[in-house]
């Protein structure tokens, strides 16, 4: 992907995205999903349990969305980077892979059964893990946490 | 200020030779309905409909936790016991707990792993019984992740079961119930849950048993939620399809652990189900 945009940002430094001329479709779907993860990044930050409950996870993880890569790097807790791949360099602990369409569903305020959680769109076909699950699991509660950031308020449904 | 009708007791029955002291709690009267609660929680998950008048004005609502699980202790010699619950140990207690208690053929409602010895019940021992009720039960259910992941010595196993059953609770529960139901597999002692998944995910014995029940003589309900991935509606659909006579019903907004999760989504499940069952037998 000749057009891939590199993001390194770190907390605390406001980075200025690379500016390059999109050369293909997908490019302003791409853009809108790494904006997605630097939402998340920030909403990270204003969540303090969840910066609690990670405050040992120091991992970089892959999320693969369709064709594209992105690098999480965790340092206790905090979201530090988010890099967009493909990288053969950046070694990653354990990857969540799945598509823009399911993502979309997941991050509804009321998924449909299976788009509910990440293990969901495993079961229904539409989501893969692998790597270091151990890892995954004994951090399972803040990272299903993070990953479901975006995902609107709801409304009690009591 | 409020005081709520369940009342909790201990029983000490005999189960593998050796006592068990059992911690039970029940409201109401009438039709007794013995529950039982899923692998790695305990008798809470039941407090709603036992707290409601609408149901315990004609059923003796009865629940009681495993050994092993909430206020019933592991029995003596735990501390070098692996624990791995099995079919027999679990049908030998529910039996002993109905002769303690001195139930006379209640109702089985069970969830989960509950629900499926309450298949076995109805396949192995259904005069015991007036009907069952399967919620979220099927014939068998192998593990898509390993058991060991939450009995380990470097780990909180019972935060770890928590954060992997949370893919079981629909989106529509309130997030309170969402928690509190959360909160018991957090509580859960180290390797119980483990032990139960055991029995969960490796018993197969009860698909060539299912052609056994008689539902003429004890209606088999089973209910289903569309956000359960570990029993989906098509496992409990397969499991009804193979029980003659079973009926299903699938709940579109509740998932594994509905009586716990979302007690008003379940509440006309439940109260339909109960209408499928028999009436009290004479005393």
């Amino acid at each position: 992907m000749p057009w891939a945009v590199l993001r390194n940002t770190r907390i605390g430094m406001a980075v200025k995205p690379a500016l390059m001329a999109p050369q293909c479709q997908g490019y302003e779907e791409e853009s809108q999903m790494i904006e997605t993860f630097h939402t998340m990044q920030a909403k990270l930050e204003a969540t303090p349990h969840l910066l609690r409950l990670g405050r040992l996870f120091s991992e970089t993880v892959l999320i693969q969305v369709g064709s594209d890569e992105i690098y999480l790097t965790f340092e206790k807790g905090h979201l530090t980077q988010v890099t967009e791949g493909p990288s053969r360099k950046t070694p990653w602990r354990f990857a969540l892979r799945t598509d823009a369409e399911a993502l979309a569903q997941f991050w509804q305020p009321l998924p449909a059964p299976g788009f509910h959680d990440i293990f969901g769109l495993l079961k229904i076909g539409r989501g893969t893990i692998d790597g270091d699950i151990l890892c995954l699991v004994k951090n399972l509660r803040f990272f299903k946490e993070f990953m479901a950031l975006p995902r609107a308020e709801r409304e009690d449904a009591a | 200020m409020s005081i709520e009708p369940i009342t909790g007791r201990y029983l000490t029955v005999t189960v593998e030779g050796a006592p068990r002291r059992i911690y039970f709690e029940e409201a109401g009267q009438g039709r007794p309905v013995l529950c039982l609660h899923t692998a790695g929680a305990d008798t809470r998950q039941w407090r709603h409909l036992m707290n409601d008048e609408g149901i315990t004005a004609n059923n003796r609502m009865i629940a009681f936790d495993l050994p092993w699980h909430g206020k019933s202790l592991p029995p003596e010699g735990f501390e070098t016991e692996e624990y791995l619950l099995t079919t027999e140990a679990y049908i030998e207690t529910v039996l002993a707990v109905i002769e303690g208690l001195g139930l006379n053929r209640p109702v089985l409602a069970g969830c989960s792993m509950g629900g499926r010895i309450a298949l076995q019940l109805a396949a192995l021992h259904p005069d015991k019984f007036s009907g069952f009720i399967a919620i979220e039960a099927s014939d068998f259910q192998p593990a898509w992740y390993d058991i060991d992941w939450f009995h380990r010595p470097d780990a909180h196993g019972g935060e770890m079961g928590a954060a992997l059953v949370s893919a079981n609770i629909s989106p529509y529960a309130p997030n309170a119930e969402r928690w509190n139901t959360l909160w018991m597999f957090m509580q859960s002692g180290p390797g119980v849950f483990r032990g139960d998944l055991s029995f969960y995910t490796k018993d197969d014995s009860l698909i060539a048993r299912l052609g056994d029940i008689d539902t003429v003589k004890t209606p088999v309900h089973l209910i289903v939620g569309a956000y359960d991935l570990t029993c989906t509606p098509e496992d409990a659909k397969r499991t009804a399809d193979a029980i003659d006579g079973a009926t299903l019903a699938v709940m579109d907004e509740l998932g594994h652990f509905p009586m716990s999760e979302h007690p008003v989504g379940f509440r006309p499940f439940f109260v339909d189900a109960l209408k499928r069952m028999p009436e009290a037998d004479a005393p």
